[in-house]
Formats: C-alpha cells, structure tokens, sequence
C-alpha cells in the first residue's frame, strides 16, 4: 500500500516536471458524424507534423527543446458540443494555442470565449466567412481591437470567387443554387451571390433552392433547376447531401456541371455519388499528387501512418499540417509557450515556413479590423480548381500544377 | 407535366418507406394498443446489422433473412423487455419503456458502429431507367416491391391461416379472445415479432439509399408515425395510400412552394386529421362501452 501510494506521487511529480518542458496544443473538430472526414483528416495531418517535429527532438525555445503535447477534443459538428470545448480549452492555464475545427457553426458558438482569454487558435479548415467577419468592424459596432483567432484555410469568400469564375469561364449563362440550411450553407449562398455581383452580374440565377441535413431526395430542388434551364449548378454544402445531389442529378437526367466548394472533394461525397461524382469542380489548396519531393514524402508518411492509400480530405490534412508547422515556427520566434507571445509572432513571422500548400512568408500580419485578410493566411494564388475523377481529386487545370510546384520554392 | 410526375413518383418512392415503418406501428397496435417508441432504432439497428453480415462476405440473399431474423428477436426482445410488464398491469410504463429502449439502441449503434454514415452495397443498380421522361431507379422500384411484398405477406398470414385469425381475433376483443381460448399474450408476442420484421425490412429496403448511420431513422420515423396516425392506427393499407400521398405531397410542396417548405404539409395535414378524424382517414370509430 504505502509502496503504491509512493509510486503514484512519484508519478505526478515526473509529470509535472514533464509538463513543464512540453508545449500544449488542442486539435479540436469533428471526428465523428457527417463532417468527420474533415475533421480526421485535419487532426491527422496535424498529428503527423507534431510526430515529426518530436522525433527531431521538439520545438526549440531558447536552450531546450520541448515536446508538443496534444489535447484532442471531438465536436461532433455540433455547434453546443464546440462551445462546451471552447469554455473548457479558455480555462487552461497552460495551454498554448487551438488549432482545428470543421464547422462554422461550431467556430461561431466557440471562438469568443478563446478570444475573450486571447488564447491563440488557428482556424482550419472551417471556410465560412462569418469565422472571421464577426471581429471586423461593423456599421453598429467596432470589431475586436486585439485578436487571437487565424484563419488557415481558403475562406469562402475566395472560394465563391473562383466558383463563379469557372462558371463564366465555361460561358455558362443561367445558373441554379442549391445549399444546405446550416450557417455555412447559407453564407456560402450569400457568397456566391456577392460574388456575381461583383463579377459583372454575368449568371443569371434561375433558382434558388435549399436542403437539410440528412436529406436524401433531392428531385424536387434538381426538377426546379431543370425546370428553369439551369446550365450548371452552384453548390455549398457537406458529403452526404452533396451525394444525394449529384445521384439525384444522374437520376433526372439533369446533365450539368456541379461546381461547389471544397467540401466536394469530401471522400463521402466521392464514395456516396460513385460515378455520378466525376467532373464536378471545386477549389482546392492541396491535390494529393506528389507534384514535389516535399509533398511527395508528405502524402507518403500520411499513406503509411494511417494505412490508407487515400487521404479522406486532403485539404484537411494538407492545411491540418501545415498550419502546425507554422504554429511551431511561431513558438520558435516568440521563444515562449505562453499564448499571447505566440499571438504576436503569428503576426510578424520572420522565417519562411516550407510546408506542403505553399512556402509561407509572412501568412498573417498585424490585426486590423477594417481589413479581414491580416489574420487570413489564404489568398486566391493558394487555390487551385480540382476535379473529382474516378474516386480522386486532380487537377481540373494542369497549368496550376506547374504554379503551385513554383510557389513551393 | 413530365415535371409533376417525376415529383410525384420520386415523393411516393419515399412515401412507400414511411408506410412500411407505419405498418409497423399499426401491428403493434392493433393488438396490444401499444407503440414502441424506439421503432426507428429497430430500423437502424437491423440496417447496421445487415450492413455487418454484408461485411463478413455473406451473399445478399443470406443477408436478408438474416437480417429479418435480427429485427424478429429485437421486436420480441423490447415487448418482453419494455412492454409486456406495463400491459399486465394495465399501466401505460411502455411508453417510458420503449422510449429508453430507442435511446440504448442508438448510443450502443454509435459505440459499436460508430457516428459514421456508410454506404450500404447493395446488388440491385441505382444506374436511373426512363421512361416517358421519367427517371427512376431500379433500387427505388425495388424498395416499392419489397414494401408491397412484406405488407402483403403478413396480411395474407393475417387472414388466411389459424394463427393469423388469432391475430385479428386479439386485434377485435382481447377479452372475448381470451375466453375462447386464445392467448393474448402469445400473440401480443406476435405481433412485436412482425413488427421487428417490417422495421428489419424497411430498413434493409432503404439504407441504400439513406446510408446506414445512427441517426439515419430520426427523419424518416418521425414521418412515418404521421402516416400511421393520419391513416388510423388500424387501418391496414391504408397506410400506403397516406404514405403515398404524404410522399408526394411533400415533393410537391417543396417545388411550387419552395424547398424550405418542405415538411410543412404533411404537418398540416396531420393537424387537420387529428382534429376531423381523430381515429384516421382509414380507421374505424371505436365504440366503447362503459
């Protein structure tokens, strides 16, 4: 008995001391549910950078060089799930940043209580507007004058544009818009919207339709667009349902371009829509072909860690990735685990950060409230079109594979 | 006009579905006026079962009975387990019961199976036909066939053998039946049995087309229950014609009225038969004697 009781303080104390020497990220998200492939694919990406970045000994601040020590916590995609995460993630002390999460509901119900402590979080992949476009300033009320919240990921805003770009590209006309009923479905329709305007007012939008989640005939809504003579459909919404939408479509025999966001490119899209997927667009940051050494030997280690021969979202584990590594880059410059320090090194990142999307110089800069892209490290050269083709995701262009292999340098 | 009854024929393919899981209701009702709550989990459970004997590499025409087979014991196993002890004591604990049965099949269906919706293979094609402008797939043609054949088949139990006059004997008078000798409780079995059969069924029928995963039921069980209600609790096909134009109904409205509209009619609907024909479009007015 007193030999267990010693055994289990000396326990504590050596981790204590071990805690002390170790640098405490969260990785938050979906692993579970309709998002999950998101959500795992994210943390996985994220995991593989931590395991390699403790393998080489850890982070370097000052003379030691510490562990990353990873927090996991499952959202569910639900946006009370992420708020109760949030609270409990706010009240540790000793922890040093929040990377993650899918859903931006789950950004919208969570991020205040992080910010209201200014504990650093890097949002990714979570596209939708709103998790960035709360802090700016607005006509009833300023925005946040310090924050803590990055966004690592092609921002919807961004995405909308290239959507509509492709659409008038391929001289389409007339066009219908479907999405789902969550906050990221109906920002994404606000976005697009937008975006036509700002494009020249060039599609006419024939239809406007929406769906729920779990829903799986989708007739009505694809008759609609048929209806109208849509000549491709625009789209904002997650796998499953995007599923039932493209096998709706084989099934009216609506034969048009699916364009969308990068939730197409959802491996339970892929799966559920089997052959109807194929030729449907959508804007990518990462296409899981080894189109550098870097990549190469990234896809390989994922492929190899989690034994699969198919990343579920490469995006995910692509920005997952990447996103560390800069995390870590930061911790670096700011010599110091504690989270406001680590805030202010994001925002003036010395040191190029050579990761699998890009080579990042600068991601992020001082917090402005009038101007959103300080914290947002995406811009439109970071995205490329991506086309789903036998249960892959490729190139939809192949001169943006000679762009992206250039800005890898 | 090829418009309208492409919306109607995809809307009534689903409304088929809502029928089978309402007949499953009815059965249940008809005889013991009992309902088991946690009949959408019946449904998911046997689809999520099916979908693990599809995995150990059993042909599909095996993977059906057995199925069918699981959803028999799981029926009978929520009316020995939630309902037959509330019914002798006259009580109405089976409510309570099967609700906490629903809720224990769906969180063992997230730690067994996990949250994850999954294809579920199937050897029928989903490749669309068409004809007259109309699209449809084989997979929906089967699921209307296998509704019909299942509906069919226990009807046909129901009135042509010894047991099934049993059935209907319970179904009319339990007491009466009790005197001529039939056993209530036996047959009150029975019918959870049937009951977890149809549920199998549905779910078997449908999870290709849902996708297998714990909540795959809650949409549909929710429509079902006011199919059964809107037809009357003991209306027997009547379910399928309610089912039917429920189906189409919803289709409809989501297109002329808007695709946020979705549910609202079925809603209506099952406002204004509770309130003009408490006991169904179908059901037949209960005389009681006090």
């Amino acid at each position: 008995m007193k030999n267990t009781l010693l055994a289990s303080l000396l326990c504590i104390a050596a981790t204590q001391v071990y805690a002390g020497d170790t640098l405490k990220i969260a990785i938050t998200g979906p692993f579970s549910g309709g998002s999950a492939p998101m959500g795992t694919s994210m943390r996985d990406g994220a995991k593989l950078a931590i395991a390699e970045i403790n393998a080489a000994g850890g982070v370097s601040v000052g003379k030691t060089k510490m562990k990353i020590e990873v927090v996991e916590r499952d959202d569910e995609g639900k946006n009370d799930r992420g708020a109760l995460i949030a609270q409990e993630l706010a009240s540790m002390d000793d922890l040093s940043g929040v990377i993650g999460t899918v859903n931006t509901g789950v950004v919208l119900a969570g991020d205040k209580h992080l910010q209201e402590k200014g504990i650093t979080r890097i949002i990714t992949p979570a596209a939708g507007s709103a998790s960035m476009t709360q802090w700016v300033n607005k006509a009833d009320k300023p925005g946040a004058k310090d924050l803590s919240i990055f966004r690592f990921a092609a921002h919807d805003g961004i995405q909308a544009a290239m959507v509509v770009e492709d659409a008038i590209k391929r001289k389409f006309t007339k066009v219908a818009l479907l999405h789902d009923s969550t906050n990221y479905g109906v920002s994404g329709r606000d976005d697009l919207l937008d975006q036509i305007k700002k494009q020249g007012d060039k599609l006419e939008v024939v239809a406007t339709e929406k769906f729920n989640i779990g829903d799986k005939d989708m007739t009505a809504q694809l008759l609609s667009a048929k209806a109208k003579g849509a000549q491709a459909i625009l789209i904002w919404g997650i796998g499953p349902e995007l599923a039932a939408v493209a096998n709706g479509m084989a099934k009216n025999g609506l034969k048009v371009p699916l364009i969308g966001g990068w939730t197409l490119s959802m491996s339970n899209f892929i799966d559920n829509a089997g052959s109807n997927g194929n030729g449907t667009l959508m804007p990518q940051t990462f296409i899981e072909e080894p189109i550098t050494p870097r990549v190469k030997s990234f896809i390989e280690s994922y492929h190899k860690a989690y034994g699969v021969t198919r990343i579920p979202s490469p995006v995910s584990a692509a920005q997952g990735y990447d996103a560390v590594l800069i995390f870590a880059a930061a911790v670096t410059q700011a010599q110091s685990t504690d989270t406001h320090k680590i805030k202010d090194a994001l925002e003036d990142l010395k040191a190029p950060v050579k990761g699998v999307i890009a080579t990042w110089k600068q991601p992020f800069s001082k917090w402005d409230p009038a101007n959103v892209q300080t914290h947002e490290a995406f811009r439109r050269e970071q995205a490329v079109m991506g086309m789903v083709s036998d249960g892959r995701v490729v190139f939809a262009d192949s001169a943006d594979r000679a762009r992206l292999v250039k800005s890898m340098k | 006009m090829s418009v309208i009854v492409q919306l109607v024929v995809s809307g009534a393919l689903m409304g088929m579905v809502y029928a089978l899981i309402a007949y499953g209701f009815q059965l249940t009702y008809s005889t013991s006026k009992s309902i088991n709550f946690g009949q959408g989990e019946l449904v998911m459970l046997s689809a999520f079962v099916s979908l693990s004997l599809i995995n150990t590499g059993l042909p599909y025409w095996l993977v059906v009975p057995g199925g069918l087979l699981f959803g028999v014991l799981l029926g009978l196993f929520v009316e020995r387990a939630a309902v037959r002890l509330a019914l002798e004591q006259k009580g109405e604990g089976w409510i309570l019961l099967t609700v906490i049965f629903g809720l224990l099949g769906f969180s063992a269906a997230e730690n067994i199976w996990g949250r994850d919706d999954r294809p579920f293979p199937t050897p029928v094609p989903s490749d669309p036909m068409h004809f007259f402008g109309i699209g449809i797939t084989p997979l929906e043609i089967s699921v209307a066939i296998g509704v019909l054949a299942v509906m069919g088949m226990v009807e046909l139990f129901k009135r042509k053998t010894l047991l099934g006059k049993a059935f209907e004997a319970v179904s009319a008078d339990r007491d009466a039946a009790g005197l001529m000798g039939v056993s209530a409780t036996r047959i009150i079995m029975l019918s959870y049995g049937l009951s977890g059969l149809v549920a199998a069924m549905a779910g078997i029928l449908v999870a290709p087309i849902t996708t297998v995963g714990p909540t795959m039921a809650s949409a549909l069980i929710l429509k079902a229950f006011s199919v059964a209600v809107v037809a009357g609790l003991d209306s027997g096909f009547g379910v399928v014609v309610v089912g039917l134009f429920l189906g189409a109904l919803e289709s409809l409205a989501s297109f002329y009225i808007g695709s946020g509209w979705r549910e609202a009619p079925g809603l209506i609907l099952l406002i204004m038969a509770l309130a003009l024909r408490p006991n169904g479009v179908f059901g037949k007015a209960s005389i009681r004697k006090v």
